[in-house]
């Protein structure tokens, strides 16, 4: 018979950021635990989360686990019976070790020969007494992004239990009944006041609140359907929906109240924080704060992120989209006593804002750049010094790549210069020492009331961007006004930079340890380049090796290879290249495609990929198309069988193909290649018509299928072999511009 | 309720739950995680129940007695239980009540803020708990301290005294709070603030550069005879002179006497220290171990009524 399950961890208040993830890896991580134990829940499970909770609820469960029929193979039968037809002692000692007597087992045929075996019949255990099991799988899988020690153990022979916070109560139910549980209590700790938990009927409802009674008492349940009843009596809206839906609906019915709306669309930090503030209630309830309007002459930056970041609450705007001095806090009580809650809140918004306003004058008094001498101070890496020496590279590298790679003039150069300079001064400021989360936006509101022109300022107010590969993540065109290519200079520089530094310094990210956020400047570096004509107008194309080459230089005097370790120089290219990966995956490339058109990377324009991988899906279908992509692979294979160095002495030095190469077939594809190359190349050297060039391609499908059913590469005949093998080497170079298209048939 | 009264409810409360009342360090310190009554009693395997007030200078958060919500020392009360009590959030929920504040009139929540101290070699789990909005304590559960794993866990409550009494008294400004009735906090500590101040940002009647050669001066000897008396097996003196070092630290770092690669170089010392000391205290020599036996038994929190969830 199937009956329902009911599982609550009663939890001190867990992080709000932690509860969406693991409220969907409870009900993962319970499915598994069951299908371990035999016990596959046949309906979904249901799972919620709030602060103090962790539930799910498995509507039917069957009661007894499977009965399970098993052959254990033993020792082969040669080493089990003997010469004389009598069990060996290899052979009585697997059927002591499966406690039964030795005419009991029986003989299977394996590839290998004969084994004995046991025909174990297992009776399915009740599912009662699995459930214990079921819950210690349960307890030590649950991923917690930190976890604590409590003084807590199981008896599962692996002692400690290390969880995300306290447990404070079970609530284990099955059919109605309470499964037994215990978690012990170490040694050290237990006493009257630390004890084991046990699982019971109970549950608690909100910490302050009850309809009846004292707040806080335990409540009895002896299902979900009564469960998710008592909960919703003691005030617990167990539903992290219904939780946001009603925040949702508070915060626009105060809004309207005042005259205007909670700022949410204008603001992915409200956005965010309405993510987070269901997960920080269990009984959520707004309350309207205000503030005095002096305030309001502070930067609207400075004024969203003292509410959203610092308070937790909601800016309003009106309707001409201002600020007003007003917002919304969303609280875990009742109601009722708004007046008094928002009195406080206010007191604690207007002293965080008074601070802002002393930092803003002082800041300002001070200026921009006379703060850069305090980046003396500020370690940027202990093995690469201060921000003030981060400053000075990041300064010459964006002239640089002005200049250099973007084809500027001076005066254009000169500002990407002085904003790469300023960059990081903002760090040094009163106001980001406080609210760090303003780095760079600061540092450009500063430099513009310093009269910076818009070309410092915007570049300095958006270098941390792109910070994904999100299409969001990048300011927007009409932002960056007068400023787009100072700020892809000084993006670029500040974020190659770091990669540069932190590769040298031997700190590159491992597994999910990534301290210094280098995936996220990789994919950075990887969009400002791959959109570059989009965000900045700007057609030119550049190539990453040269911009990592000139990062690299900044760490000191010389070629790559001489400041940097070869070792570190492959590290870095080949962690651009698998961010290149990612990024092309990530905006929906086909991951055999991307492996296509990848070969050699570090050394194509970043924006071409993107061209290429839009032409290739195009042609990638065509039957000609994948059998020469087939092919390719065998071209490739031969060609290797030529050295570089050779090939490129061969092609300069030695007799023209033409002369040397007999077989009509293959004559037919030397014309071919001479042909179809001019397409090819154009495309690539243009970084446009890459589908032209891809169709050109595939009309080599013919004649190298026929050069390979007429010809034998490996003709005794050495020159003609080595012609022939020039022939396939040029072949191969010429697609390889395109890119590795025998990785489109790959197997994945 | 006056600043005084407050100290007052919560020694009288905690007292009631069987701490032991102890008094501030008598030695400059940044917070009342540095004295010993918590940094070396949370060590070790035995029970130790305490609260104490802690004055806590940081010489940065100096602001010459004009900021109305910055002090350069402030008041931390400070509540060490150990082993942590499972019902530890309701017996500090309760502390509040005893103040006077009806927690189903306000918000009060427990939100994630996990604390760390590099130079104690310390971190915890926990959370900064929040009064509409205000941040009123640090609440953790001790993991680790002197770089040594705790077993059994304590848990640490820093009640930031002056905020919270100026969320009682419903004030503005941290000078027109009441210490006493009828005695502003301003006519007791201002005067205070602004000197020690003007000395934290080396306003002193010396070169810029004697006074960071001083201060470096007075660090290296404190360092070199906390070493001496760490040899000498004496562990408590020690501490005294690693708390010495940890504040002539804070002078230099707020006079913007140090760069960048001296100050990582003097957290590591004074990490140094408190990590030997904390080795030292947990494996005393015979002789003070056998003295610390012929003392009474540490107090134990009194069980007051049974234990629950809620509040």
């Amino acid at each position: 018979m199937d009956r329902e399950l009911l599982i609550e961890i009663g939890l001190e208040e867990l992080p709000a950021s932690w509860l969406p993830p693991l409220t969907e890896q409870l009900g993962h991580t319970l499915g598994e635990s069951l299908k371990a134990h035999a016990l596959p829940a046949t309906e979904s499970i249901e799972v919620h989360g709030t602060p103090r909770r962790l539930a799910a609820c498995v509507p039917a469960l069957a009661d007894r686990q499977e009965d399970r029929d098993e052959t254990l193979t033993g020792p082969p039968v040669s080493a089990a019976i003997g010469p004389d037809g009598q069990p060996t002692p290899a052979g009585l000692g697997f059927a002591k070790k499966q406690g039964v007597e030795f005419r009991e087992l029986t003989q299977i045929e394996t590839p290998r020969g004969k084994y004995l075996a046991f025909e174990k019949k297992s009776r399915g255990r009740a599912t009662v007494d699995v459930l214990p099991d079921v819950l210690t799988q349960l307890l030590r899988t649950l991923p917690f992004p930190k976890q604590m020690h409590w003084d807590a153990e199981l008896h599962d022979g692996r002692g400690e239990l290390l969880f995300g916070r306290p447990i404070r109560w079970l609530l284990f139910l099955y059919g109605g009944r309470v499964v037994p549980y215990t978690i012990s209590r170490t040694a050290l700790a237990a006493s009257v006041k630390v004890q084991d938990v046990t699982s019971g009927a109970v549950t608690y409802g909100h910490r302050f609140l009850a309809t009846s009674g004292r707040a806080g008492r335990a409540i009895k349940v002896r299902g979900f359907d009564e469960y998710k009843k008592k909960l919703a009596e003691n005030f617990v809206f167990l539903s992290r929906l219904e939780r946001r839906d009603r925040i949702m609906r508070e915060l626009d019915g105060y809004a309207r109240k005042v005259g205007g709306h909670v700022m949410l669309q204008q603001s992915a930090q409200a956005e965010a924080l309405l993510g987070e503030v269901p997960d920080l209630v269990e009984y959520p309830s707004v309350v309207a704060g205000t503030f005095a309007e002096e305030f309001l002459s502070l930067p609207a930056e400075v004024l969203t992120t003292t509410l959203i970041h610092h308070q937790h609450s909601f800016p309003i705007v009106d309707p001409g989209g201002a600020l007003m001095p007003a917002f919304l806090a969303v609280t875990n009580t009742q109601g009722g006593h708004d007046k008094g809650i928002a009195t406080n809140a206010s007191r604690v918004v207007t002293a965080r804002l008074r601070d802002a306003r002393f930092f803003w004058d002082a800041d300002r008094k001070v200026g921009l750049e006379a703060r850069l001498a305090r980046l003396d101070t500020l370690t940027f890496h202990k093995k690469l010094g201060s921000y003030r020496a981060k400053s000075e590279r990041v300064a010459m590298l964006a002239r640089w790549i002005a200049t250099d790679v973007f084809g500027q003039p001076e005066e254009v150069a000169a500002q990407a210069e002085r904003a790469g300079r300023l960059a990081k001064a903002d760090l040094a400021t009163d106001m980001v020492r406080e609210f760090t989360e303003l780095q760079g936006v600061m540092g450009g509101i500063y430099a513009r009331e310093a009269g910076e022109p818009d070309g410092v300022w915007k570049a300095i107010y958006h270098h941390y961007l792109p910070v994904g590969v999100e299409a969001t993540a990048a300011p927007a065109r009409a932002d960056l006004q007068g400023a787009e290519v100072t700020w892809a200079a000084v993006s670029l520089a500040d974020k190659l930079d770091t990669l540069a530094g932190l590769f040298h310094a031997g700190a590159r990210p491992t597994g999910s340890r990534d301290p210094f956020g280098l995936r996220r400047a990789a994919h950075g570096v990887i969009r400002v380049l791959a959109d570059l004509e989009a965000l900045t107008g700007l057609t030119v194309r550049p190539t990453l090796a040269p911009l990592l080459g000139q990062a690299v230089k900044g760490y000191g005097a010389g070629e790559p290879g001489h400041v940097m370790e070869d070792g570190a120089w492959a590290d870095l290219t080949g962690f651009l290249s698998e961010r290149l990966a990612y990024v092309l995956e990530a905006r929906g490339a086909d991951r055999r495609n991307v492996r296509a058109v990848l070969s050699g990377s570090v050394d194509r324009p970043v924006a071409d990929l993107a061209s290429n991988l839009a032409a290739l899906p195009e042609v990638a279908g065509s039957e000609s198309f994948l059998a020469l992509a087939t092919a390719f692979k065998r071209v490739r294979n031969i060609a290797r069988e030529l050295p570089d160095a050779e090939w490129d002495e061969q092609e300069q030095h030695g007799p023209s193909l033409g002369d040397v190469l007999k077989d009509p077939s293959e004559l037919a594809l030397l014309a071919e290649i001479d042909k179809r190359s001019a397409v090819i190349s154009q495309a690539v050297m243009t970084g446009a018509g890459y589908r032209e060039a891809y169709v050109e391609a595939s009309k080599f499908e013919p004649a190298v299928e026929k050069f390979f059913t007429d010809v034998f590469v490996m003709a005794d005949d050495l020159p003609l072999r080595q012609a022939r093998l020039r022939l396939m080497k040029r072949l191969e170079r010429l697609i390889l511009q395109l890119g590795d298209i025998s990785e489109i048939v790959a197997s994945e | 309720m006056t600043f005084q009264d407050l100290i007052f409810k919560l020694s009288d409360y905690w007292s009631a739950q069987g701490c032991l009342i102890q008094q501030p360090m008598d030695i400059e310190m940044g917070a009342g995680t540095m004295h010993p009554e918590t940094f070396l009693r949370v060590l070790g395997p035995e029970a130790w129940n305490v609260a104490y007030v802690q004055p806590s200078r940081r010489p940065a958060d100096g602001r010459f007695g004009e900021n109305p919500n910055r002090l350069l020392k402030h008041h931390q009360f400070q509540v060490i239980l150990k082993p942590a009590p499972d019902d530890v959030q309701d017996l500090y929920l309760q502390s509040l009540e005893a103040c006077g504040i009806d927690l189903r009139a306000h918000d009060v929540r427990f939100e994630e803020d996990n604390w760390e101290s590099p130079t104690l070699g310390a971190w915890g789990i926990g959370w900064q708990v929040l009064y509409d909005g205000l941040e009123i304590t640090q609440f953790t559960y001790f993991q680790q301290a002197g770089g040594l794993d705790l077993t059994p866990v304590s848990v640490e409550l820093t009640y930031g005294l002056e905020r919270f009494a100026m969320s009682l008294q419903g004030v503005d400004n941290v000078f027109d709070l009441e210490w006493a009735r009828g005695v502003k906090y301003g006519v007791v500590r201002r005067r205070d603030e602004i000197e020690q101040s003007q000395y934290a940002f080396g306003q002193v009647a010396m070169p810029e550069e004697e006074f960071g050669q001083f201060h470096r001066n007075l660090f290296t000897q404190f360092y070199d005879f906390a070493g001496t008396l760490l040899e000498s097996g004496l562990t408590l003196p020690a501490l005294d002179y690693c708390l010495k070092c940890s504040h002539v630290f804070n002078l230099l770092d707020s006079s913007g006497s140090i760069g960048v690669t001296e100050r990582t170089a003097y957290i590591l010392k004074v990490r140094q220290l408190a990590v030997a000391i904390a080795k030292a205290w947990t494996t005393p020599p015979d002789a003070i171990s056998a003295l610390a036996e012929t003392g009474d038994a540490p107090p134990v929190v009194t069980d007051r009524r049974e234990s629950n969830h809620g509040s």
